[in-house]
Parts: C-alpha cells; structure tokens; sequence
C-alpha cells in the first residue's frame, strides 16, 4: 500500500489523494539537472515573489481615500 | 559621474532616508504574525492531506543479502580484505588517510576518529565469531585469523576475482518453507579454486545476513536504545544497492541529487547552489570536493551578511528601484 498509513482496521484511511511515488521527470540544460516538481515549486515561489511586488496592499483604496 | 560626486550624492540620499518626515500608520505586529502562522499551517495539512509523504521501502543488509547475494558477498570480501570504501576512508572511521583537506585546514583529520570502524573485524570476523553452533564455521574463522597476511591476501584476491564467474542456487540442504519468499537463502556457488576458509566464512555471512542476523549484530550499541545504523549505511553503501536505488531516483551527486526527492516530490531546491559547484570543475574531480564546496558557500555567506558594508553593491537596491514598485502608491502620491 504506497502512500498511505494503513491498518488492517482502517485499511487506507489517510491514503494521498494524489500519489507522488511515482518516477518525476526531469529538466537536463547544460550542467542544469532539474527535477519537474523542483521546476513547479520555484516558478511558484516566483509567482509569489511577483505577487507580493504587484499586489495592492490590503485597504489600499480606504486608506488612499482617508 | 566621478567618484566624489557619487558619494556626495550617497550621502545625501542615506541623510534624506535616516529619519522620516511623513505620516505613520498603526500596524499590528502580533495580528499580522498570526494571521501568517494560520495560512501556513492550513496549508501545511492541506497538502499533507492532498500529497501525503514520500513512503519508499527501506534498504537493509537482510533484503540486500537476499536481493542480491553476489554484491553482498564481494561487498563482504572487501571489508574483509581492506580495500572498501569505508576501509580506505580515513577519520572519522579509520586513519587510511588523513580525509578531506583545504590548505592548512584538515577538519577530518583534526575531529579524529570518533566512530572507529575496523571493516574485517566489525563486518566478518566479528559476527561470524558470534554464531553458535558451528564449529567448523569457527574453525574457518580461526585459521583466517592465524594466517599471515600475504596469505590472507592470497585467500580474498583468489576468491574476489573468482566471484566474477559465481553463480546464485537455492541452498541444497535446506528445506524451504512454503512461506519464504525467493532469494531468502539462495547461496554463492563459486567455481573451483583456493579460497582457504574464505568460502566457508563468506557462506555463512550470506546466510546470516539473509536471515537478518547481521543487521542486528551492527545495530548492537550496548546502550538501551541502539539507533547508531553508522555501520550498517558503511557496509550498504559499499555495496552496488545503495548507489543503483539512488541513481533510479535522481539522488546522487552528479544528478543534482541533493536537491531531489524520491518520487515525484520537490525537494530542497533551496541547496541548488550547493549541489551546483558539485557539477562543475575543479569541484567535480577534486578528491576534496566538499570542503571546497563549504569553503566558497562559507564567502559567500559571510559576504551576503557583509552586503550593508559592501560600496556598490548595498546600492544596488537603490538602483534597482524595486522598491518603487511596492511603495508605488507612496510614490504615485508624490509625497
């Protein structure tokens, strides 16, 4: 049973609901060897990076008005 | 620009900036704190929830010996022999060499020994010593052990080189139980040759190790809880299992392995630039390669914490102007 805590009382009780066990694919550019979750966990993190340069701060409008 | 005049101008700019003129607003540190620690941890058990953890099966010398009984046996041949890894690694293990070095600083070599591994003692001889019951087993053990060297050498080279043409057979005087599952106690057939007691020795590792034997006598500490698996991971990563189950999930050294998971995971991507000097030259053929991967990551901390002091470089937000893009409403305002 991969990916899961089981029991033969509560066989697959808090199985992942998506399986990551599996064989992840990989970017190789250059001397760059770049594992596809690594590549979707740092354009997130620059999606966020982004986010927080772009996004209005919270009551912006309010306080501009004030 | 000259220099004067950009400094002049530096100053100027660091004077308007040390104290601030304009409004303030009343920000609550403590709410924003919580808030913060509440989104993570829903996060956190969201994708626990959604992704669980990675659940590969654990590598023991037991499955290795039954996996594979010809790596385990030339693995074991070369502990007994000295010419494993572990036996020429140096400190901490072993005085083989004096390890990993940078100029004059030999952090190996200075820490010294402190978890002594002798390979054919703690590995063969050792255990093998610890089975009851067999006399002529010990009696193997017994002339390995009063034998000279050379001839001792004679003994594991013959027997090392004769490994190449061994084959895998179930042992024949064994009666297998419905229940064991294959390999459990297949045995190293090697063809004819002078091997002195090594055959004997090497047979009853294998099936002691099978057995599980072995995993327990390397666990033994002494101590009431023996989690020091130092002497099993040596013996393991000795062997091909380790390295072959590391290549096949993306993890060693050369595959940027130190930011990988098993499995399709993310991993520590926040290591890219440690596991990044490892694939390039001199990095990748030095004999000492990790305290020279240390030693440039230790200046270029020491230079990021040094950034505020740096000329040119702590400007170098100021002429980004990112900053202009957070505060744009501060600055579309104009004041």
């Amino acid at each position: 049973m991969d990916g899961c805590f089981a029991t033969p009382r509560f066989p697959r009780m808090l199985a992942a609901i998506f399986n990551l066990n599996g064989h992840a694919g990989y970017v190789h550019v250059w001397v760059i060897y770049l594992s596809v979750p690594n590549l979707i966990v740092i354009v997130l993190m620059l999606v966020l990076f982004l986010g927080a340069l772009f996004a209005p701060f919270p009551n912006s409008q309010h306080r501009r008005r004030s | 620009m000259s220099y004067s005049t950009y400094k002049q101008r530096n100053r100027e700019l660091n004077d308007a900036a040390r104290t601030w003129r304009g409004g303030y607003q009343p920000y609550d540190l403590v709410k924003e704190a919580t808030i913060a620690l509440g989104v993570v941890a829903l996060i956190a058990v969201v994708l626990a929830i959604l992704f669980s953890s990675p659940d590969e099966h654990p590598s023991s010398i037991r499955s290795w010996s039954r996996g594979q009984p010809v790596d385990f046996v030339t693995t074991a041949v070369s502990e007994l022999d000295g010419s494993s890894g572990t036996a020429g690694y140096g400190p901490p293990y072993n005085h083989a060499q004096i390890g990993q070095h940078i100029a004059f600083i030999h952090l190996q070599q200075w820490f010294g020994v402190a978890h002594p591994i002798n390979t054919a003692q703690d590995y063969v001889i050792g255990p093998l010593s610890q089975i009851p019951g067999q006399p002529a087993l010990q009696a193997a053990v017994a002339t390995y052990t009063h034998a000279s060297a050379s001839q001792q050498a004679k003994w594991t080279t013959a027997y090392s080189n004769a490994l190449a043409h061994a084959d895998v057979e179930p042992q024949p005087t064994k009666t297998k139980p419905e229940t064991e599952p294959a390999g459990a106690s297949d045995v190293v057939v090697m063809p004819p040759g002078n091997y002195g007691p090594v055959t004997t020795m090497m047979n009853a590792l294998l099936l002691y190790a099978q057995a599980g034997g072995l995993d327990g006598a390397l666990l033994r500490s002494g101590q009431f809880y023996s989690t020091d698996y130092t002497k099993i991971l040596m013996f393991l990563a000795d062997g091909g299992l380790l390295a072959s189950r590391a290549q096949a999930e993306h993890l060693l050294g050369t595959q940027w392995g130190m930011m990988n998971e098993t499995g399709s995971f993310p991993g520590q991507s926040w290591l890219w630039l440690y596991t990044f000097w490892y694939q390039i030259k001199p990095f990748s053929t030095s004999a000492n390669a990790d305290i020279l991967v240390v030693a440039v990551m230790g200046v270029l901390s020491v230079l990021f914490v040094l950034v505020p002091f740096l000329p040119g470089v702590r400007d170098l937000p100021r002429k980004i102007r990112v900053y202009r893009l957070i505060w744009r409403e501060h600055y579309a305002s104009g004041s």
